[in-house]
């Protein structure tokens, strides 16, 4: 049952520890995000918003939507809300680096010019990350032009995929990209408003994946390189787990995968080899694994 | 060349590659006996909400060689955390390879509400090799009544490495109840010079030293 009257967020009757527990637990099954305690404020408040929203009766009869809505449509919007995209050109670029310098290098070693290098990344939230594999690629190896390099791009959350395709960033996303590299391949369109050139805009591909929908997954294989950072912490342990077992199917044999500064792979599966490139340690998937 | 527009994955309607289609349990338990490694792993990967593949699971680990099969096969035993699980992997601490038996303890570790049930059993087996993993598996299980284990291993087992062990992990894990039987403990073992050293350490530790 829904209302007919809309309500502002704050009308809505809070939601008991009950139904928080009985919402993160859902979440948890068809993402495997976790909400601890401390994020209860974070999520309660969205969670009211959308009730708001979907002109909801209470949170059960929402629950309800979310759970059974066909479409699954409302369960998309509430991912969105719930997911965080902060991000930048350039983060973390020492593994960028490792790529150009160490990674990309190696994987050539072993093809032929005019093979193919597919890199993922994944999640990829508005953009920045695939972009800036995108530019080093071209700015850093030379060899670039021997291959067909194909970079795509995922995340779980439509609505920042949307702008990721559209490639328009503000001074805070830029912060880290240099004059020569704005001139060359954004377009000033607005004071604080750049426009990626449709050269790299237009050379990677953008798709809604949830990681632990092994379906969805079953797509995504013989990757080279894989760039996961950022998004294992927001896992419990066997969540990680999981993902990782789920992220070597994606990758070829001898790819590479690279996580956060934070993630450590040690604590989450022996299936990689650690190697380090430039000033950073990535993982292998052994040239002999199936 | 250089960067070229990939093809777009289609990951929600029809899709070239997908997990085997739901097939009855025998057919799935079949597979994990496939000489193809990928699909060993799938299999197993597929088994993730099925409790009755639990027996055939544990038994497969036994067999296994390959690492990500192997892997597969305890977070599959993960998911599926029951008694039957826990009963299924305990047979794995009587094994020769001490990868197999570290990657039980490492599982078992992440079930204690099902492990605790079979704990006192475990630290009675009379092999002391057994009881020293059971402690080890203490060491970082989440139960609350692990320190009360270890106290119950200090006091009455007759094996004075099984005891060291306990030792240590009390000094972990132990609080002031741990003292008095820590004392008899050294005064047991008065003869071996390492227990009375170990038992001083765990002590200390506990008290804040």
């Amino acid at each position: 049952m829904t209302s007919a009257s809309a309500r502002s967020p704050e009308e809505i009757d809070s939601i008991s520890p009950e139904e928080f527990a009985k919402l993160c637990e859902f979440f948890y099954r068809r993402t495997g995000i976790v909400f601890s305690e401390k994020k209860r404020y974070f999520v309660v408040r969205r969670v009211q918003e959308r009730i708001a929203t979907t002109r909801s009766s209470s949170f059960r009869d929402y629950f309800g939507l979310l759970r059974f809505q066909a479409s699954g449509e409302e369960f998309q919007q509430l991912v969105n809300l719930l997911t965080v995209n902060e991000t930048y050109f350039f983060r973390e670029d020492y593994q960028f680096e490792a790529l150009t310098r160490g990674m990309l290098p190696e994987l050539a070693s072993a093809r032929k010019p005019g093979d193919r290098l597919k890199i993922w990344s994944l999640p990829c939230s508005t953009g920045e990350e695939p972009y800036s594999i995108a530019m080093q690629v071209l700015e850093n190896w030379p060899q670039c032009d021997q291959y067909e390099i194909q970079i795509f791009a995922s995340d779980i959350d439509s609505r920042v995929l949307g702008d990721a395709v559209r490639g328009v960033y503000g001074e805070r996303s830029l912060q880290r990209v240099g004059p020569a590299l704005r001139a060359k391949y954004f377009e000033k369109i607005k004071a604080d408003e750049y426009r990626l050139r449709d050269e790299i805009r237009e050379s990677v591909d953008f798709s809604t994946v949830n990681v632990i929908d092994r379906v969805q997954m079953a797509a995504f294989r013989g990757f080279d390189v894989i760039f996961c950072r950022n998004l294992l912490i927001y896992f419990d342990d066997l969540g990680r787990r999981e993902t990782v077992e789920t992220l070597f199917e994606c990758l070829a044999p001898g790819g590479f995968i690279c996580l956060g500064h934070s993630e450590n792979m040690s604590r989450m599966s022996s299936l990689f080899r650690p190697r380090k490139f430039a000033d950073t340690i990535v993982h292998q998937k052994p040239t002999d694994a199936e | 060349m250089g960067l070229v527009k990939a093809v777009r994955i289609d990951s929600s309607g029809e899709r070239p590659v997908q997990p085997s289609e739901p097939l009855d349990l025998s057919m799935r338990l079949a597979a994990l006996d496939s000489p193809d490694a990928a699909e060993r792993r799938r299999a197993v990967r597929d088994l993730a909400a099925e409790p009755d593949a639990v027996p055939a699971l544990c038994a497969r680990l036994i067999e296994e060689r390959n690492l990500s099969v192997r892997t597969a096969l305890f977070t599959t035993l993960i998911r599926l955390r029951s008694p039957a699980v826990v009963a299924g992997l305990l047979p794995l601490l009587r094994l020769d390879d001490a990868n197999l038996r570290n990657e039980a303890i490492d599982a078992l570790q992440d079930m204690p509400e099902e492990v605790g049930p079979f704990v006192e059993t475990l630290l009675g087996d009379h092999d002391s090799d057994v009881r020293i993993l059971a402690i080890q598996l203490l060491s970082t299980l989440a139960h609350p009544d692990a320190p009360r284990w270890l106290v119950g291993v200090v006091d009455t087992d007759s094996h004075v490495n099984v005891c060291a062990a306990a030792t240590d992990c009390l000094a972990e894990v132990g609080g002031p109840e741990a003292i008095g039987p820590l004392r008899r403990l050294a005064r047991r073992f008065a003869e071996e010079r390492f227990v009375a050293f170990a038992v001083d350490m765990a002590i200390r530790r506990i008290e804040g030293r």
